[in-house]
């Protein structure tokens, strides 16, 4: 790392590990299809300014040689926005869950000096080297109807209004992007639970006090008050620390804990 | 899994699953809970001043007026919800796959804490349990006495003894008592958020601070009277003798 006193230096570029043209390794978790075994390749390639790891996948790409000098396949991996808003390039980068559109190369060289590290999602089964298959999450909205129910295409007039107070409650719960870091992260998500996760108890919160969407509300409870609901968090918390978008997911939670045991108790009195 | 597969599961057992754990959640507080603070206060009265252990003694006896009832109130008030959070709570952590090296945030490192003080909660309250009441001489098995011939704080003799047993029964209490409060303390503290009385951060971080300040507290008791248990001796302070000990019970 630089220093003041060589703030004069006429090299100053050698002092920054992560200067402009400085060779810095990328080491990658790959796995050829669905059901094969995985293993690591590792790249050296040269910083550009704003680089971050789509960047460096595409570099990859241009020119799959690792370091042993093997030619190999280019790394497979999705993305879309680039912008950090549709979620498709979530990978884990140094041990940890995030995109890969928004993470940039010397930010990471600055966390682990000695390179970078990608792997795929742990939680989720692998399409291709760092590819995953989300559908899980997608089923999991399916479940709880996060969505606002209209019964066709046919102009129904303007819809309930919205409080600005209730509108601030729900637009950050709005930004979910399915991306799946806190599920990743939940220590709860796992093959030996049931837990849907965060996510999507997140959006049956954010659609329950709908005007319109409050229509199936107690059909969500009863998904959020049933096997793999509400009950499977152990409140850990990582889920509210690595979502990218900010949600306030533990808000969620608490409420959906609220909210499902009133449900039943109102349930047990056969109302 | 299929959608309809979990789904025809889900329906199966989904009454049962919700009650379960709010059962699990509240046995840890209003049984279990409850009872680890009464008792810790109980204990702590062998610091009491006065002859020693007197105070502690007409504690325990209070407990044991109940009689014949004294054991189906312990079965049913302590030992079977002990033994439905501890099934539960074991199959919670099963359910879980703890991942503190790639996340060390503090609620995260609380998350993996609630269930190794679970684990050794369960494993101290077997060895306690056996040790005052169970038989089994050679270790000091079962040797809680409310009475003996000579009449006195048989109570604080007897569980003073079982602490001195060997050196590293102390140390094995204090593990045990900082697990156990540390556990209902920090199960408060979640079980505020499960039960959806604290939702915002800025709320759950006011009763992270009263939840703290309530373990540290709890701690001190129980370590206090572990000490007290430990430094206990019969024939300290004012009362020298069987005899004035009878005394001091009858008057
Ligand atoms: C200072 C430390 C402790 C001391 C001196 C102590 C002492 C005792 C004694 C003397 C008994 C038998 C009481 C009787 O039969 O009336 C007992 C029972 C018991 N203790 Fe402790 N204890 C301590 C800490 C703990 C802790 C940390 C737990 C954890 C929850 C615990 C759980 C129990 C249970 C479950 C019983 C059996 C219930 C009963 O018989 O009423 N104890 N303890
Ligand atoms: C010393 C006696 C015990 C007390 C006072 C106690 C109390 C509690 C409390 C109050 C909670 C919080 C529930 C919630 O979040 O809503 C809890 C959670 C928990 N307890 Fe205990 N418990 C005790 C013993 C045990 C034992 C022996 C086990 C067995 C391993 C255990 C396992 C757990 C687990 C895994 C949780 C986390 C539940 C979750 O995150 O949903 N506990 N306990
Ligand atoms: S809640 Fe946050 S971390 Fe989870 S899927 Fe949505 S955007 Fe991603
Ligand atoms: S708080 Fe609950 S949902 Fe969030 S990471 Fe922890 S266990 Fe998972
Ligand atoms: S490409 Fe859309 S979030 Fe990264």
């Amino acid at each position: 790392m630089a220093t003041a006193t060589h703030g004069h230096s006429k090299h100053p570029h050698e002092e920054h590990a992560h200067a402009n043209g400085r060779k810095f390794t990328v080491r990658v978790l790959r796995q050829e299809m669905a059901h094969s075994g995985s293993h690591w390749e590792t790249f050296e390639l040269p910083h550009e300014e704003g680089m971050n790891i789509t960047t460096v996948l595409q570099r990859i790409a241009a020119n799959p040689v690792t370091t042993d000098h093997e030619q190999t396949t280019p790394v497979a991996y999705d993305a879309c926005c680039l912008e950090e808003v549709c979620g498709a390039c979530t990978m884990v980068i140094n041990g940890r869950v995030r995109q890969g559109c928004s993470a940039l190369v010397h930010k990471l060289l600055e966390e682990s000096p000695t390179g970078i590290e990608l792997r795929p999602m742990t939680k989720f089964h692998v399409v291709r080297d760092l590819v995953v298959d989300r559908s899980p999450m997608f089923q999991h909205l399916k479940r709880i109807k996060a969505w606002v129910r209209v019964d066709g295409y046919h102009d129904v007039g303007p819809g309930p209004r919205i409080s600005p107070k209730e509108q601030e409650e729900a637009y950050p719960l709005s930004r979910c992007m399915t991306c799946g870091c806190c599920l990743e992260a939940c220590p709860q998500f796992n093959d030996r639970s049931p837990f849907i996760g965060p996510a999507a108890i997140s959006q049956a919160i954010l659609f329950n006090p709908h005007p319109t969407g409050r229509v199936d509300r107690d059909d969500r409870l009863a998904v959020l008050a049933g096997q793999g609901g509400i009950v499977d968090c152990g409140n850990s918390q990582n889920c509210v620390k690595v979502c990218p978008k900010d949600i306030p997911l533990t808000d969620s939670i608490a409420k959906a804990g609220r909210d499902t045991t009133i449900y039943k108790i109102r349930k047990w009195f056969g109302r | 899994m299929s959608e309809e597969h979990s789904q025809a599961q889900a329906a199966a057992t989904d009454g049962y699953h919700f009650l379960i754990h709010r059962l699990h959640s509240l046995t840890g507080l209003i049984p279990i809970g409850v009872f680890l603070m009464m008792h810790l206060f109980t204990n702590a009265s062998v610091l009491a001043p006065g002859p020693a252990g007197m105070e502690y003694q007409k504690s325990v006896e209070r407990i044991h007026a109940l009689g014949p009832l004294l054991v189906p109130v312990e079965i049913v008030g302590i030992f079977l919800p002990l033994l439905f959070h501890s099934i539960i709570g074991f199959m919670i952590i099963y359910t879980g796959k703890s991942n503190t090296q790639h996340y060390r945030y503090g609620g995260n490192i609380r998350y993996s804490f609630q269930r190794w003080t679970g684990v050794i909660a369960f494993f101290f309250i077997m060895y306690h349990v056996w040790q005052l009441h169970w038989v089994g001489q050679p270790f000091r098995g079962g040797s809680f006495r409310l009475y003996n011939e000579s009449g006195g704080p048989a109570a604080a003799v007897t569980t003073a003894e079982a602490i001195k047993a060997a050196w590293w029964v102390a140390p094995v209490y204090a593990v045990g008592i900082l697990a156990s409060v540390y556990h209902l303390s920090n199960g408060i503290w979640t079980s505020l958020i499960t039960w959806g009385i604290t939702i915002r951060p800025r709320s759950q971080q006011m009763a992270g601070y009263v939840c703290a300040g309530f373990g540290v507290i709890l701690s001190l008791i129980g370590l206090g009277a572990l000490r007290g248990f430990k430094t206990f001796e019969v024939g300290s302070g004012a009362v020298q003798t069987a005899e004035s000990l009878q005394e001091a019970t009858h008057h």
